[in-house]
């Protein structure tokens, strides 16, 4: 009786042992396949390290305001993060998140294969490493190769242009070509995005830097209103009101994927992983094996992306980085992107296994090696929103493109005040 | 001792209000004259009336206002209006009521946000319904999200769609408590249908239509979800309402001092219209 008793004591600390011992890691994640494909590979760490991992998995408009709340906590639910580049400059700006750089260095981690463009977008923040490069989604040009190789589209097109039609390089170009396709081929020229937002943010930055613009210099001096900017309006505009499909000022990503895969238009200025979903032919099949990625015109798009960090307030930092180091190892990066994930590091990207499964990522590397990055601070949702406002409104015919790229100017001059960046 | 066991007895129920309702209002009171921000979540330096000042500069508030006054004018007035014919029409002898009831329910039934992913679709400006059948009849569709003359009106429309539900089903049960004796004395008197309705049921009814203006126009000025989901206050600013404008100083701005003067602004708006209402609709009965 009472070795028996021995042994259910025994058995009972061993099995409360057990649970402390076993450390289970959380983390707020998107509901995207990104998600679903590390979830597949979960075992392979958990085998390695006796370290569970759990992802609540929410669609991305309710991530920012959930990790918000669990980073102001005395202790974070979740012990490792997904950043998305517009909250890259918010949160360590606040202070939510662990320096890297010690973590990087005591456990010999290799920093040399990701892409400068990305560990600038979602890395470093004022010099400081905060993040590690995670998925890209550069933004790029999407064109149907079927319209532009139309006999009767080429003869009106050099009969009107006196050159060649092609894939446009400059953002005057792909304005023009957009407008001629809108009025000859019976489509639109360009599928838009212009709600006012995150949407018409994001779409018209490219027009900037595809103009040759930018939003601020290094010093955070704000250069939008300059010639570049207001050129890359005034052809925004030009291309929303003539070229693009009935709707565009209220459009948002799905309406133009939607326009796009039912072959009701030319082009769309997008992020690069639109093209697979288009090109698929089961989803899209009119406009499956027709579709094809280009860099912006201009040479720059737009670069996006997100990363991974470990929050101040998590319980389990050790284990948190123990993760992104699985979960970024160059095996593991291999999987993930032969699975179809959206590598950030330049050997996953020129692999030949990738290569052959995915061709298509040549083009995604040069897209990067050209994309630029929006202002990333403590406001940049906020700039999306004042800038958006007042392209929205030139757009709409409210204010003209001079008085908008001023005031978006103006208010972009303001946030970087309120964050301290000007005085 | 009667009165300290009553107390005792209310106790519980108070405390639970003003940890609930009480609290919540005071500290946003006090957060509205605070620089509290969620970079900087203290309340200290205090801002005194800044945020309150700055929000009357700020020619994108006013126009917010301006656009709540609007929009909560339209939409109560509609689902007053058309509610109101509702009822008249389920309060008439008829077979077969309940499934009208029934239907008059469903949209009351719907999340906001459901509503408007299906108002979405009904009046896409390509794959709509809406759309397709206008074009059918040979008419171009406007572009009801997308033009910011009739962004406003569109979302007013929908927000009345499922709006009416509640109204006509309250405005019904008024209807039903109604005494009958003075409509049957008009009857004896030759009154017509017009005018029983116009001189006895409509003043009779005052009461319940007060209830319903005042919940309605609660609701409609805190507008939210159909903004977030159909337009996201644009295009330009032309479906900008005042809680959408909030929840953006908040969030995106992450400057809870000003979003919380914002929203006491919005009290204060909400109140002295139930106080109006008070005034004009109950003061006489």
């Amino acid at each position: 009786m009472k070795g028996t008793r021995w042994f259910l004591a025994a058995v009972l600390a061993l099995g409360l042992g057990l649970a402390q011992a076993q450390v289970v890691l959380r983390a707020l994640m998107e509901d995207v396949p990104e998600t679903h494909i590390i979830e597949k590979l979960l075992p392979d760490f958990e085998k390695k390290t006796g370290i569970k991992v759990e992802f609540e998995v929410v669609q991305y408009g309710a991530m920012h305001d959930k990790l918000v709340s669990q980073l102001l906590a005395p202790e974070s639910a979740y012990d490792f993060l997904e950043v998305d580049f517009l909250w890259a400059g918010e949160f360590p700006a606040a202070g939510w998140l662990e320096p890297l750089m010690p973590y990087v260095k005591k456990s010999g981690f290799d920093l040399s294969p990701y892409l400068p463009s990305m560990l600038d977008l979602v890395g470093y923040y004022n010099g400081k490493l905060y993040m590690i490069p995670m998925y890209n989604y550069a933004m790029g040009l999407i064109y149907r190769t079927d319209l532009l190789a139309d006999p009767t589209l080429k003869a009106k097109y050099r009969e009107r242009f006196g050159k060649e039609l092609a894939v446009p390089t400059t953002l005057e170009d792909y304005v023009q070509t957009s407008v001629f396709m809108k009025q000859n081929a019976g489509v639109a020229g360009a599928a838009m995005q212009g709600q006012r937002g995150d949407p018409n943010f994001m779409e018209f930055s490219n027009y900037v830097f595809g103009a040759g613009g930018d939003f601020a210099d290094k010093n955070w001096h704000v250069t939008l209103d300059g010639p570049a900017g207001e050129k890359a309006l005034r052809l925004y505009v030009k291309n929303i009101r003539e070229a693009a499909q009935k709707g565009a000022l209220n459009a948002n990503l799905d309406d133009t994927y939607r326009e796009m895969c039912q072959g009701r238009a030319w082009s769309m200025i997008t992020y690069w992983w639109m093209l697979p979903q288009l090109d698929d032919a089961q989803k899209c099949p009119k406009v499956a094996g027709k579709v094809k990625l280009a860099v912006m015109p201009g040479g720059h798009g737009v670069n996006g992306g997100w990363g991974w960090a470990i929050p101040r307030n998590s319980a389990h930092k050790e284990e948190a980085w123990k993760f992104i180091q699985w979960v970024e190892s160059k095996e593991i990066v291999k999987k993930r992107a032969l699975m179809g994930h959206a590598p950030t590091r330049r050997d996953a990207l020129t692999d030949p296994d990738v290569l052959a499964k995915y061709p298509y990522y040549a083009q995604v590397l040069k897209i990067l090696e050209g994309a630029k990055k929006v202002p990333i601070f403590a406001y940049t949702a906020e700039m999306e929103d004042v800038v958006g406002r007042e392209v929205s409104l030139a757009a709409t015919g409210q204010k003209d493109v001079k008085t908008a790229i001023r005031d978006a100017a103006k208010g972009l001059y303001g946030l970087f005040k309120k964050a301290g960046l000007v005085k | 001792m009667r009165a300290r066991v009553g107390a005792s007895f209310a106790a519980p129920g108070v405390l639970v209000l003003l940890l609930v309702v009480a609290f919540p209002l005071l500290y946003a009171l006090a957060l509205s004259f605070s620089s509290y921000t969620f970079l900087k979540p203290t309340l200290a330096p205090w801002v005194g009336l800044a945020h309150y000042l700055e929000a009357f500069r700020d020619p994108y508030f006013l126009n917010s206002l301006r656009l709540t006054a609007l929009y909560a004018f339209l939409t109560v007035g509609l689902s007053l209006l058309i509610g109101l014919a509702i009822a008249v029409l389920l309060f008439q002898p008829a077979p077969g009521k309940e499934f009208f009831y029934a239907v008059i329910s469903v949209p009351m039934l719907i999340a906001p946000v459901g509503v408007a992913l299906i108002w979405k679709m009904i009046l896409h400006p390509e794959l709509g319904i809406v759309t397709y059948l206008l074009g059918r009849l040979g008419f171009s569709a406007p572009d009801f999200f997308g033009d910011p003359r009739y962004a406003l009106f569109t979302l007013a429309l929908v927000d009345t769609w499922q709006q009416v539900s509640f109204v006509a089903l309250v405005l019904l049960a008024g209807l039903r408590s109604l005494p009958k004796e003075p409509l049957e004395a008009a009857l004896v008197d030759g009154a017509s249908f017009p005018q029983r309705f116009l001189h006895v049921t409509l003043p009779l009814l005052r009461p319940v239509i007060g209830v319903v203006l005042i919940l309605q126009t609660i609701a409609e000025l805190r507008t939210y979800d159909l903004v977030y989901v159909l337009t996201r206050g644009g295009p330009g600013a032309a479906t900008d309402l005042l809680a959408y404008f909030i929840y953006r100083k908040a969030f995106l701005g992450l400057d809870l001092g000003g979003a919380s003067a914002l929203a006491y602004l919005l009290l204060l708006l909400t109140l002295a219209l139930v106080v109006f209402y008070y005034r004009r609709v109950f003061a006489e009965i």
